[in-house]
């Protein structure tokens, strides 16, 4: 199949869902008994019938709900996702200013799960059932069963509280001057200003949760690794390759590891989901200023506006993360190209 | 690629403990770092009422009148240089002192005290009833104010200090959507400006406010008084207090204003750390609202009683230390009733009056706070602890913590049931107390306990109280006030905690003040 | 530094695959069986009231009374422990089995009656599952109120999209197995052969699936609790134990306990889904 006709397929499956989405956050936002002003209004606007008047018209409040539901999906197409009564500022702005933070805490967090995970997965298959392989295994499960918010206090505890090898929660030191935000991301926008301590306290930062977040997705991932390589190394061609005296470290390097990748893949596009909602707790914890802990503040005041923003934003990632995957499937499996 | 990925790990661990230990050398500003659970809702003077505010306030704005820096045991100059009250107690003449001059280089004038006044009262917002008894506002020349009340007020000198009579730069307000007019309540629209700029004439200005994030200040190029000795104050929200102790250990943040007294035990002995304790005037108490619709079983009076007799008084005083205070005023203003006078426990009493009520087996009942620490008391403990004291006289508490500004906007609408809630003194003043009685704020606002559900014996009192102008015979009527509440009130004043601050050892000049907690400008650091 | 070794070690080898097949299972086991007896016990085992307080043994570390220690009110931790796990143990078993329930139904009918039923079905099943878990929950708390009935019903609307798509995989396989076919042929109804003939063939997969599956319900239910959207301030869940905790650091025993018990049953479990899953490999790989 050429390129663009499967970009185009997975395409058409991503639109309809997307509406899905929309209308699910909508719903969920509607199933709530108190009136819509009062659940999107501060206070102090109530008393206000010109504030109460325009918002009405806005969101077409006097209309039947399936036309409401139309003016949600217009203004949400306009980027208009309504104001945070927390905040008291755009949703869009909102999630404009706290989305880098977590979509920084989770690259490396995904890097670290990949890192461990992709490693041990290929420790447990290359010596298979031997201690290593059951230690790493051990290891793992272990992992999964503890809780997030347990590790990251353990993890604060030594080694933040205990032995300062780290710094605490927040995401850069009260004191350490912040670089003019280009990109959002503290590391590369201390890169680019140049400074470098900033630098060096936004890592020290980013260490920790990212560890914790990292450990969190690895076992899955570990898994896979280990018995999607398990498969691959039982195939012919590596037999060929070992047979032509090639060194193990090659064959596994060479042939394996780039074979077994493509359900890898799969599951890093899925941990992806997992991540975010470790991000939730982590975030919580880690006092991180990111889209985890905006979504727990608006979870916890009625912030509907808010809440389905993200709701909403966070499950477009979540499929646009899975699209990519797929895109990325057709350059991996060549049974894709071939059909 | 295992080897690689731990390599990456060694790595950024090395280079980031070795970056974060020179980045707190590299720094020539000196900066000041409170680490504090902000419960600001609002910087707008007019608006923002909580502790939070408060200090804040403080920082970047001036009264006509203040306190000492240590206590409120007199009225000192402050905006004005001297006053005079008329004889019959109506007319206060303000004389204001020359040179004064905003952050933005305006000079402070008469007209701007009219109309920082006139905003307070007709903006409607949390501290406008400070404003209430104020008939008018006059500029009589630009170094003079004539201040009327509608009724004689012998505490209204000692309200003036507080944050919300403070006085703005009525030119940059009204650029910026502003106004005193009548109808301010919904014309003026210089909250949000208000929120990132501060104009006024204090030490320190605004330079930001991010909700839940920090706020910060820095000196005011135009404050006409000695310059703070810090350049910025960073006032970082940690919530959480256990964070807070660690970050202070740590050294991260030079203040930590919300530690709680377990965990001041545990920095005694810290040579880094030191620790300032003493007498606080935070209530804190359970709201019964008085209108059976909103209150049900909790709006009769008997019941409320048989809460008063219920709870555990001395187990607070064991969790936060402090006092069992006599009433909603806090010990330590004239005339409060302390803990010797206060109500004793008594279960037996209180399930009996439960039966009287006719509620002999009890009832079911949602107790609303907000989930929150302040200055060390974690109120979802005492929360927890109220539901066994009461499930001890047979009433089953459901807890419903919520989120504070929602919470908050609940009780101030009065629509809360039963809930919990603390209480700093508006004015530093027996008359204090009259806001938990009907016609006053908290009793008529969010307890519904209104002058109409009231006994005419006790409106009586009050009014005679109000304008009592003997000393000795306006305390003993506060009095008689406050064991009228012990007996009948849609209260339950519980615990007046100690106050604890931990700060680093370095900085000096810190003190405890009971209107505004904590003066920045006051603080230093030891060189 | 081959995986082919001498026979020494191979026969190690097949000893610890032996060790960890069924081992881990039995211990995993033996554990699952402590807790599910401790939850009904509880009231018998439990030396106190866990709502029990004392102001004045508060904070007390582990010792002879108190085993675990006390709380911030006094209160006996080891009880309360043992308390927690009469809320969770239900809670992860209520969201797994109604949550299951729910999803082998409309995959199965989905699987079954296919067409434009199996799409709109699928459709929505996915449409759940791109909302990370906690999220999802927390919207839905949010709307409902924070309570233990809310933050269960808000997981299993998370949880039965998984099995919805699992079932309908087997059914459509098991769809065209040789007996179906008989059964049709014989006129035998759709539901009848729905519900006798394919459903119980998905059943097992779907108690296999489960196992693995609860001890994750477990976690994502004290996260909830743990952000303070689950039961109850006072009453005796391990999450919302650990996150009261935060605030007494130093007093490890307020977090670690409650903390050990969740990693416990959940690792337990894993254990368990673990083992079943070494069995059923080929099987649940083929989804």
């Amino acid at each position: 199949m050429p390129f663009h006709l499967y970009f185009l397929r997975r395409l058409l499956f991503v639109i309809p869902t997307l509406f899905g989405i929309t209308f699910f956050a909508f719903l969920i936002a509607n199933a709530v008994p108190a009136d819509p002003i009062n659940a999107n209004l501060p206070q102090s606007a109530l008393n206000d019938p010109e504030i109460i008047a325009a918002f009405r018209q806005k969101w077409g409040l006097d209309k039947p709900p399936h036309e409401q539901y139309l003016t949600y999906l217009g203004n949400l197409l306009q980027g208009d996702l309504g104001t945070s009564i927390k905040t008291r500022k755009p949703v869009a702005d909102d999630i404009g200013r706290f989305l880098p933070a977590t979509f920084e805490l989770a690259t490396f967090g995904i890097i670290f799960g990949i890192l461990m995970g992709v490693g041990f997965g290929t420790i447990s298959a290359v010596w298979r059932n031997s201690l290593a392989d059951y230690l790493v295994r051990g290891f793992a499960l272990i992992g999964v069963s503890f809780p997030v918010f347990l590790l990251a206090l353990i993890g604060l505890q030594v080694l933040y509280a205990q032995l300062g090898l780290v710094a605490g929660p927040g995401r850069l030191g009260v004191r350490v001057s912040e670089p003019p935000v280009v990109t959002g991301w503290m590391t590369i926008d201390s890169i680019l200003a140049g400074q470098w301590t900033t630098l060096g306290d936004a890592l020290s930062h980013l260490i920790l949760p990212s560890l914790i977040l990292g450990s969190y997705v690895s076992g899955m991932i570990a898994r896979v690794t280990r018995s999607s390589l398990l498969e691959v190394l039982g195939m012919d061609y590596i037999r060929t390759a070992r047979s032509k005296g090639l060194s193990e470290r090659v064959v596994i390097r060479r042939h394996g590891l780039s074979n077994a990748l493509i359900p890898v893949v799969t599951v890093i596009g899925l941990s992806y989901g997992n991540l975010l909602s470790g991000a939730v707790l982590t975030e919580s914890i880690f006092a991180w200023p990111g889209i985890g802990r905006y979504m727990f503040r608006a979870s916890t005041s009625q912030d509907f506006p808010a809440i389905m923003g993200v709701s909403i934003l966070i499950a477009a990632i979540y499929i646009g993360v899975n699209f990519f995957v797929d895109i990325l499937y057709y350059f991996l499996d060549p049974r894709i190209r071939l059909a | 690629m295992r080897r690689f990925g731990l390599w990456i790990l060694v790595a950024l661990l090395v280079v980031g403990a070795l970056l974060s230990g020179i980045t707190s050398l590299a720094q020539d500003e000196k900066v000041l770092v409170i680490g504090h659970a902000e419960s600001t809702d609002s910087l707008d003077p007019a608006r923002g009422y909580t502790q939070t505010s408060g200090f804040i306030f403080r920082a970047i704005y001036e009264t006509l009148v203040t306190f000492p820096d240590a206590d409120a045991s007199s009225i000192e100059p402050m905006l004005a240089e001297s006053w005079e009250v008329s004889d019959d107690g109506l007319t206060y003449t303000f004389k204001l002192r020359e040179g004064a001059e905003f952050a933005s280089g305006n000079p402070v004038t008469a007209d701007d005290v009219v109309f920082s006044f006139n905003r307070l009262k007709n903006l409607q917002g949390s501290p406008a009833f400070l404003a209430d008894n104020i008939a008018s506002v006059e500029a009589t020349d630009p170094q003079t104010v004539v201040v009327t009340l509608a009724s004689p007020d012998p505490s209204f000198l000692s309200t003036l200090p507080n944050p919300a009579f403070q006085v703005t730069d009525s030119q940059v307000i009204k650029e910026n959507g502003g106004t005193d007019a009548v109808d301010a309540a919904t014309a003026d629209t210089a909250e949000e400006f208000l929120n990132n700029n501060s104009v006024g004439s204090g030490p320190y200005q605004l330079e930001k406010w991010e909700p839940q994030v920090e706020t910060v200040l820095v000196r005011n190029p135009n404050y006409q008084g000695d310059a703070p000795y810090f350049d910025r104050v960073i006032i970082t929200n940690i919530p959480e207090s256990a964070t807070q102790k660690i970050a202070l250990e740590a050294g991260d943040i030079d203040l930590a204003l919300d530690l709680t007294a377990d965990e001041i035990g545990g920095l005694e002995g810290n040579p880094d750390i030191q620790i300032v304790r003493g007498p606080a005037n935070i209530i804190h108490f359970l709201l019964m609202n008085a209108d059976p619709d909103v209150g049900g079983p909790m709006a009769d009076p008997k019941v409320q009683l048989a809460v008063r007799y219920a709870l555990d008084y001395d187990g607070y005083a064991a969790l936060w230390g402090g006092v069992q205070p006599g009433s909603n005023l806090a010990v330590g203003i004239a005339g409060a009733l302390g803990p010797d006078e206060a109500i004793k426990r008594d279960v037996e009493k209180a399930k009996q009056l439960l039966a009287e009520a006719g509620y002999p087996d009890g009832f079911e009942v949602t107790l609303d706070y907000p989930d929150f620490s302040f200055q060390g008391v974690n109120m979802n403990t005492n929360a927890q602890k109220i539901q066994a004291d009461l499930a001890e006289v047979g009433i089953t508490v459901t807890l419903n913590p919520g989120e504070l500004q929602v919470a908050l906007e609940e009780y101030r609408s009065g629509k809360e049931g039963f809930g919990y809630w603390f209480w700093g003194p508006d004015k530093l003043d027996p008359v204090d107390f009259l806001s938990f009685l009907p016609g006053g704020k908290v009793a008529t606002e969010r307890a519904l306990w209104t002058p109409e559900r009231a006994e005419q014996s006790l409106l009586d009192l009050i009014e005679q109280a109000k304008v009592e102008t003997d000393q000795a015979a306006r305390l003993d009527l506060y009095r008689q006030l406050q064991q009228y509440a012990q007996q009948t009130s849609t209260f339950a004043p519980f615990n007046q905690p100690d106050i604890q601050t931990a700060l680093r050892a370095d900085i000096q000049g810190y003190v405890w003040h009971p209107q505004w907690l904590l003066d920045v400008a006051l603080l230093s650091r030891s060189e | 530094m081959t995986p082919v070794s001498d026979s020494r070690s191979a026969r190690f080898n097949l000893g610890l695959r032996w060790l960890r097949r069924n081992v881990l299972v039995a211990v995993g086991a033996v554990v699952v069986a402590f807790w599910l007896v401790i939850a009904p016990l509880a009231p018998v085992i439990a030396p106190f009231n866990p709502l029990q307080q004392n102001v004045r043994e508060r904070l007390q570390p582990p010792g002879e009374i108190h085993r675990f220690g006390t709380d911030e009110l006094g209160r006996d931790m080891f009880s309360r422990v043992l308390y927690g796990a009469r809320i969770t143990i239900p809670a992860g078993i209520a969201v797994i089995v109604v949550g299951s329930s729910l999803g082998v139904i409309i995959g199965a009918v989905a699987g079954y009656v296919g067409g434009r039923w199996d799409e709109i079905l699928m459709r929505i099943a996915e449409l759940f599952m791109a909302f990370p878990t906690i999220i999802l929950a927390m919207a839905i708390t949010a709307a409902l109120g924070p309570d233990i009935r809310n933050a269960i019903l808000a997981l299993v609307i998370v949880w039965w999209p998984t099995y919805a798509r699992v079932t309908r995989g087997l059914v459509l396989e098991v769809k065209s197995k040789e007996y179906v076919e008989g059964a049709r042929a014989v006129g035998a109804p759709g539901t009848y052969i729905l519900f006798r003939t394919i459903l119980p063939n998905c059943i097992s997969t779907a108690i296999v699936v489960a196992t693995l599956d609860i001890g994750s319900a477990i976690l994502t239910f004290a996260g909830l609790s743990f952000l303070g959207l689950g039961p109850d301030p006072s009453s005796p869940e391990w999450g919302r134990m650990v996150s009261i905790g935060i605030d007494f650091f130093d007093q490890w025993w307020m977090w670690l306990y409650p903390g050990l018990a969740i990693a416990s049953l959940v690792m337990a479990f894993n254990f368990i889904g673990d083992g079943l899953r070494d069995i059923l490999d080929p099987r649940l790989r083929k989804r």
